[in-house]
């Protein structure tokens, strides 16, 4: 390997590790009450307390139009915050509207980690929309979303 | 030949070459003059530089005749626009008349007579000599060859060379930059192989590796870009690949590779070429497909020029949108488009563009093509030439639903396997045999030649047909063209059924019989299909029936000897009332 190419690849894993300081897995969620059982509706409102999310900007999601691997399906997402004491990302939510488990990750962020940033890989069981919610620390609950299409192809 | 004047002149008008090399001398030159053909066909040439497209030749060395869709249709927000015009639609949106060279080489329309009158398409040796003729008015520095991709398969010989025969064609044509698509299912391996043969560049923007035990993981696998000079100016070219090759083929040929839009990566790119790079005009040679591109443009900003493919399109004129001209140029080498820009101060001021029709009968072939063509042919000449059986009507590929080479595919297969049901791909690349004519092997590989050509024979429940035609009918007909993966439907035997092509996602497909019986959801059917992935979904796999579709089929047409396809569709399109919609309307 190229020192180029194994920097770079090191690079981007030390700031994925920064970005997460502390990943709950939905399949750890599970024994807490059980998220498999919760609607979409009912896992925003245990995010957000029941307030409103707020579409925004500000949160920016890379992921795939049309998935290549349903299974395993990259999904980025950035938060433009100044990650100060006074404004900062406490946490990003990552949810998969139609999953039977619609809750895929949630990271919890402190001004400490410099930027808010997270991806991961997540399985989609069909063509859904992706939502990433941003909790800010003014009590906003700030948020974007994606279709992203899962398809046994075809076509060429 | 039984060739108007009109269309002798059209053609000599077009090439800009000088009447006398083609007719004799003098009074040749004073009949354009009256008929001031010169102006309505002739180039009007422009600025300093000159790109040369072309796109989708799917490996076509020698000439053919390809007939345009008589049926085209999309969701309602796309049909009747660029990207999904045919027939009446297609030359009332450009203006264009019937009966013409012109609307011989972009409609279906009188296809056969005019056939017979202006002859076969495209032909290496009759491009190279419409490259020639430019380069030497532009000067060949201020040329440049640009290749949307879909080059490297779709022939016998492409296939039998694992696509070396088209690279060694495109060194002769002269190509300086591509991308691709069909070229991935040569696998990893073959595609480096033969970009090392290649004296193009091979660029992409949107391939990334995503093997994390890679040396490339998260990296570019090509060049995203190149810069070349031409006619005193800096031009930036963007790969962009079929963004859409790992879930429309096999995934295993690129595994480790991930592809998509990249739309964000794009635009990096764009701002890098033009801040950093300085470069005087930004192009991007693109797979992505014309509808899809039109999207790119009103999403990515600054780029002058895309130069389109993929959905086999012929664009008399260009698509402009935000400021940004979109060009594709037909498919399987009927067209070369001539894209002149004037380049001043670092920026864009202005540009000519013609999509050029490869007339073979009319352009002189260059005898250095011939030789090449025939070399490359020599070794499998007498498979490849093998007359299987003669066709009463016309077999052609394309046309959103049922095309009736498509159909004596499924014919063969249901005849063959002894299914119920038979899906054959959507693809819009082949070839077409004109009535009466005779059908050869090599005919059987245009449109079969893949290297995945097993037909698979399963089982699937009639949920599973169900759920299936739905998703690739949302594949085909989705409202936003970035979810398209700019195909068309895909072709099933045995099966008739009615579609609401405006519908929701999941909703469009009704009414739909199997051997003339209602489909039952419950039910098991044995289905074959070849081309695509199906038989992943199904299950009891009978492998000992598995076998090339080429074989399948002409093993069908041997036995059959007299080929009889209605050209009777086995879909009933519900909310449109014709083939060709005009924009907005359901009829045309």
């Amino acid at each position: 390997m190229e020192r180029r190419s194994f920097l770079k690849g090191f690079g981007a894993a030390a700031a994925c590790a920064i970005a997460i300081p502390q990943v709950v897995s939905a399949a750890d969620e599970k024994k807490n009450g059980g998220p498999n059982e919760m609607s979409y509706e009912t896992a925003v409102s245990a995010i957000t307390g029941g307030k409103a999310l707020v579409a925004s900007a500000k949160v920016k999601m890379e992921a795939p139009e049309i998935a290549e691997n349903g299974a395993v399906v990259p999904v980025k997402i950035t938060v433009d915050s100044p990650m100060s004491e006074k404004d900062y990302v406490k946490a990003i939510h990552v949810l998969a509207s139609k999953n039977g488990n619609v809750r895929c990750a949630n990271i919890y962020l402190t001004p400490a980690n410099g930027e808010a940033y997270f991806g991961t890989r997540i399985k989609l069981g069909g063509t859904q929309d992706v939502v990433a919610i941003a909790e800010m620390s003014d009590g906003t609950f700030l948020s974007t979303k994606q279709n992203v299409k899962v398809t046994i192809g075809g076509c060429g | 030949m039984d060739l108007s004047r009109r269309d002798f002149f059209h053609i000599a008008a077009a090439l800009g070459l000088g009447v006398p090399s083609l007719a004799s001398a003098g009074s040749a030159a004073k009949r354009i003059d009256e008929v001031g053909l010169k102006d309505i066909y002739g180039f009007n040439a422009r600025g300093n530089v000159t790109l040369l497209h072309i796109c989708d030749m799917h490996a076509h060395l020698k000439p053919l005749y390809w007939r345009e869709p008589s049926t085209l249709i999309s969701a309602p927000n796309l049909t009747g626009t660029p990207g999904f015009l045919c027939g009446e639609s297609f030359l009332k949106h450009y203006g264009m008349k019937g009966k013409t060279l012109d609307a011989y080489f972009d409609t279906f329309m009188n296809f056969d007579a005019l056939a017979h009158k202006f002859g076969k398409m495209g032909g290496i040796s009759h491009m190279k000599t419409l490259i020639n003729h430019i380069k030497k008015e532009r000067g060949a520095d201020n040329v440049l060859l640009l290749d949307s991709g879909d080059t490297w398969q779709g022939t016998g010989v492409a296939l039998k060379t694992g696509g070396e025969a088209i690279v060694k064609a495109q060194n002769y044509l002269g190509v300086d930059v591509m991308v691709g698509h069909w070229e991935f299912t040569y696998g990893k391996k073959r595609v480096k192989e033969l970009i090392e043969m290649l004296n193009a560049k091979f660029i992409a923007q949107n391939v990334i590796g995503d093997d994390s035990f890679a040396d490339d993981f998260e990296e570019s696998i090509f060049e995203p870009y190149t810069i070349m000079e031409r006619g005193g100016a800096k031009i930036g070219i963007i790969g962009q690949a079929f963004p859409f090759t790992s879930t429309a083929n096999p995934k295993e040929f690129t595994q480790g590779w991930s592809f998509g839009l990249r739309l964000d990566t794009l635009q990096t790119y764009v701002d890098k070429l033009r801040k950093e790079e300085k470069v005087d005009c930004v192009v991007v040679l693109s797979h992505d497909g014309f509808s899809v591109d039109q999207e790119v443009a009103r999403q990515v900003k600054g780029i002058d020029f895309i130069l389109s493919g993929h959905t086999h399109d012929p664009s008399p004129q260009p698509t402009v949108i935000n400021g940004t001209v979109i060009v594709i140029a037909g498919s399987h080498g009927k067209y070369i488009g001539r894209l002149d820009i004037d380049i001043q101060n670092h920026k864009v001021k202005g540009y000519e563009y013609k999509l050029i029709p490869v007339a073979s009968n009319l352009i002189p072939a260059d005898p250095e093509g011939e030789k090449l063509v025939k070399e490359l042919y020599s070794p499998y000449d007498s498979e490849l030439s093998e007359v299987l059986g003669i066709t009463k009507n016309t077999l052609y590929k394309r046309d959103t639903f049922h095309s009736t080479f498509d159909q004596l595919i499924n014919d063969s297969i249901i005849d063959t396997m002894d299914s119920d049901i038979s899906f054959t791909p959507g693809y819009r690349w082949g070839t077409t045999v004109l009535e009466g004519d005779s059908i050869t092997m090599d005919h059987v590989y245009d449109m079969t030649a893949i290297t995945y050509p097993n037909v698979y024979t399963f089982e699937l429940t009639g949920m599973h047909i169900r759920t299936l035609l739905e998703d690739i009918a949302d594949n085909v007909f989705n409202a936003n063209p970035l979810y398209q993966q700019g195909g068309d439907m895909s072709r099933l035997g045995g099966v008739t059924y009615e579609i609401r092509i405006g519908a929701p996602s999941g909703k469009r497909i009704t009414n739909i019989m199997v051997g003339g019986k209602p489909l039952s959801d419950t039910k098991v059917y044995k289905v074959s299909s070849w081309g695509g992935n199906l038989q992943n979904a199904g299950s009891n796999l009978k492998e000992q029936l598995t076998r090339p579709v080429y074989d399948v089929t002409s093993a069908y047409i041997r036995r059959q000897k007299n080929v009889n396809i209605s050209g009777n569709s086995n879909v009933k399109i519900m909310d449109y009332d014709c083939g060709c919609p005009k924009k907005g309307a359901r009829g045309c």
